[in-house]
């Protein structure tokens, strides 16, 4: 019985298909409850019966009400009305878009636009087919166009067009002064970018020596290179040779932005990276643990664009430029059966004291309900010694100094809160 | 080798980006009906052709092809049109010149062409066929502009961010310039079927009566290339 039922279902459903009309474009215009229906045909006999029309959206769309359908005859009467309805019926066509059926004479356009909440339900013979459309005053276009198939029944033509293009949902009609409220409110949209606006957050990342979409071997040699009896790489230029690249980022920023344009951020990251000790080299057998906390601070320069996309979404895109130190904290911890450290352990490499970089990238914050946020950056960050030191007589005798250049790409996402002033 | 094909992938990526970003402003001159089907060519009529053209430079023209410098405009764009019908006559033989008159009743309007260029013409009411007399011409060729002049560019009259641009004056001239605008209208469906800016350079040492007549002769020729080009297959 149940399958029954179910295969009749389905039988209703396909003929409910094949029997209802084409739609060409819709564009959604909005379905009033308890509407003033206003019918325009440039055909002298009228498909459908007024009176049976609104029965039949009372039975297909129960949320309508009460609706009230006539025949539109101020239209009908007015020359212009009536040559673009003549047109509209030779032009009505499944390749034409809304923009190809536009109303050019001044004059109906300015009616359209006077409709206030009535829907202009358009119907014109079109041989086998009635050709529909519907009008509002929210545009000079039709807003719905489609076709639904001509039967002398106008019971059952009516039902087709209800169906058809009258089957959404209804919103509740507005009174007069609830409408001149309306047009007197402020656009939703209209927002003035706020004078200042700071904010504070923390996040998570990820970064690597690799930046994507550049050639591997820019920086394998760094990144495969392993530490030999404590001191003995492949070369010292960058860091990488020494630690892991790819590690977790955690970052905390605090920045702010004047007139949505130009801002400044200050930032705090931090990374932990493990000494790449080559495992082959029976000197760390001693060894607990060693790796190096990176500490860096830095001030970058932001030019932001905003975009208010909802009432309660503002996305900004940035991209930033700064300048960063970097410091890193050696933690080392020989085994604790070990007593005395071998000498290699003694004149183990060291880091210089400070790094100086900078950082380029870009990023995004989506700012919900003008608090909370959630920043996307990514970029490219750098540490190196200073570049400004002058030559001295021995500098070719002094060692060399580690960490000149070291590069790595990150990404993060964070979540930030937002004031505005 | 994975470096060569990331690097690869790379350049493409950089490609697109600055196909996106926009190298350099491109015009689409033409824009055609989606029920463009078939170039008419027995059943066209032409109108416009009585106010569309205009001579700039007309001192220069005066002196150069020797025509009276008071009367110059008109004289030289009456020969113009002369050389304009005669081509296009030659190309549709059944070719039927409507008045202005007929369409110039009907208030100006612009037509989108692409992003920043916009034709000006009278285009018939929607729901009226205009009529040349007696019948009911099918399809009309209306030619809203036909400017001729030395060294100027259809973009310098049809993209409005540069319209308001004043081109140097200058001493000598390396070609003869026709640029003109014109619509295929559809008057049984009232629609623009096909509409167009197109620019004729043809280059110039002493400028003659015939190198004038042989421009505008060109001019004619790719308004029936573009009428055929246009067509949506």
């Amino acid at each position: 019985m149940k399958r029954l039922s179910f295969a009749i279902l389905i039988m209703l459903t396909l003929a409910a298909s094949v029997f209802a009309g084409d739609i060409y474009f819709n564009k959604h215009p909005v379905l009033w409850e308890n509407p003033d229906i206003l019918i325009w045909t440039p055909d002298t006999d009228l498909p459908i019966d007024p009176k049976e029309l609104c029965l039949s959206l009372k039975r297909t769309n129960t949320g309508i009400g009460e609706p009230k359908c006539r025949i539109f005859g101020e239209w009908e009467r007015d020359t212009i009305a009536m040559h673009y309805a003549k047109w509209l019926q030779k032009n009505i066509d499944p390749k034409l878009g809304e923009e190809y059926l536009h109303i050019r004479h001044p004059a109906l356009m300015a009616k359209v636009q006077s409709l206030e909440d009535n829907i202009v339900l358009y119907l014109a013979d079109n041989g086998n087919k009635v050709s529909v459309a519907i009008f509002d005053e929210t545009s000079t276009n039709p807003k719905v166009v489609g076709t639904v198939m001509k039967t002398n029944d106008k019971i059952a033509l009516g039902d087709e067009i209800a169906q058809t293009f009258f089957s959404g949902k209804t919103k509740r009609r507005l009174s007069k002064e609830e409408r001149q409220k309306l047009l007197d409110e402020p656009d939703e949209f209209y927002q003035e970018v706020p004078a200042f606006r700071a904010w504070a957050g923390v996040s998570i990342g990820y970064s690597q020596a690799h930046i994507p979409l550049t050639p591997d071997d820019w920086t394998s040699s760094h990144t495969k290179s392993r530490v030999k009896n404590y001191r003995i790489t492949k070369d010292s230029i960058s860091l990488w040779n020494f630690i892991e690249d790819d590690d977790p980022l955690l970052s905390v920023h605090v920045g702010g932005i004047w007139y949505g344009f130009i801002g400044l951020e200050l930032i705090y990251r931090f990374a932990k990276h493990k000494v790449k000790t080559d495992e082959n080299d029976p000197v760390y057998e001693e060894l607990d643990h060693w790796d190096f906390y990176q500490h860096e601070a830095g001030l970058n320069a932001m030019f932001a664009r905003s975009y208010a996309i909802k009432k309660w979404l503002d996305i900004d895109l940035f991209a930033f430029l700064g300048f960063q130190y970097s410091f890193y904290v050696e933690d080392i911890a020989l085994k604790e059966e070990v007593t005395k450290p071998s000498k290699a352990y003694n004149v183990r490499i060291r880091f210089e004291e400070a790094y100086k970089g900078g950082l380029i990238g870009g990023g995004s914050q989506f700012v919900f309900f003008k608090h909370y946020g959630i920043a996307l950056r990514t970029g490219i960050s750098s540490r190196g010694r200073d570049m400004y030191v002058d030559p001295t007589p021995d500098a070719a005798a002094a060692p060399s100094i580690i960490g000149g250049s070291t590069i790595d790409w990150f990404a993060s996402v964070g979540l930030e809160y937002h004031w505005s002033l | 080798m994975e470096g060569s094909a990331l690097f690869r992938r790379f350049a493409i990526i950089c490609a697109i980006a600055c196909i996106l970003a926009g190298c350099g402003p491109s015009y689409r001159w033409s824009k055609s009906h989606p029920l463009y089907k078939q170039v008419p060519y027995s059943s066209l009529s032409i109108t416009g052709t009585e106010n569309a053209f205009i001579l700039t430079r007309s001192k220069w023209f005066a002196k150069k092809l020797g025509f009276d410098s008071l009367n110059v405009q008109n004289e030289a764009t009456r020969f113009c049109e002369q050389a304009f019908l005669d081509e296009m006559k030659r190309a549709y033989p059944g070719l039927k010149q409507i008045p202005d008159s007929v369409i110039n009743r009907f208030p100006e309007e612009s037509q989108k062409i692409d992003d920043r260029v916009f034709i000006k013409g009278h285009f018939p009411e929607q729901g009226v066929s205009v009529s040349d007399g007696g019948s009911i011409p099918p399809y009309i060729l209306i030619l809203h502009e036909f400017i001729i002049g030395t060294d100027i560019n259809r973009e310098v009259f049809y993209d409005y961010e540069l319209i308001r641009q004043e081109s140097a004056e200058k001493k000598t001239s390396n070609h003869l310039s026709i640029v003109l605008s014109y619509t295929l209208w559809d008057n049984e469906n009232q629609r623009p079927l096909f509409s167009a800016v197109d620019e004729v350079q043809h280059p110039i040492t002493k400028i003659t009566m015939d190198d004038l007549r042989l421009a505008v002769a060109e001019a004619a020729k790719k308004i029936r290339i573009n009428l055929y080009e246009g067509v949506r297959k």
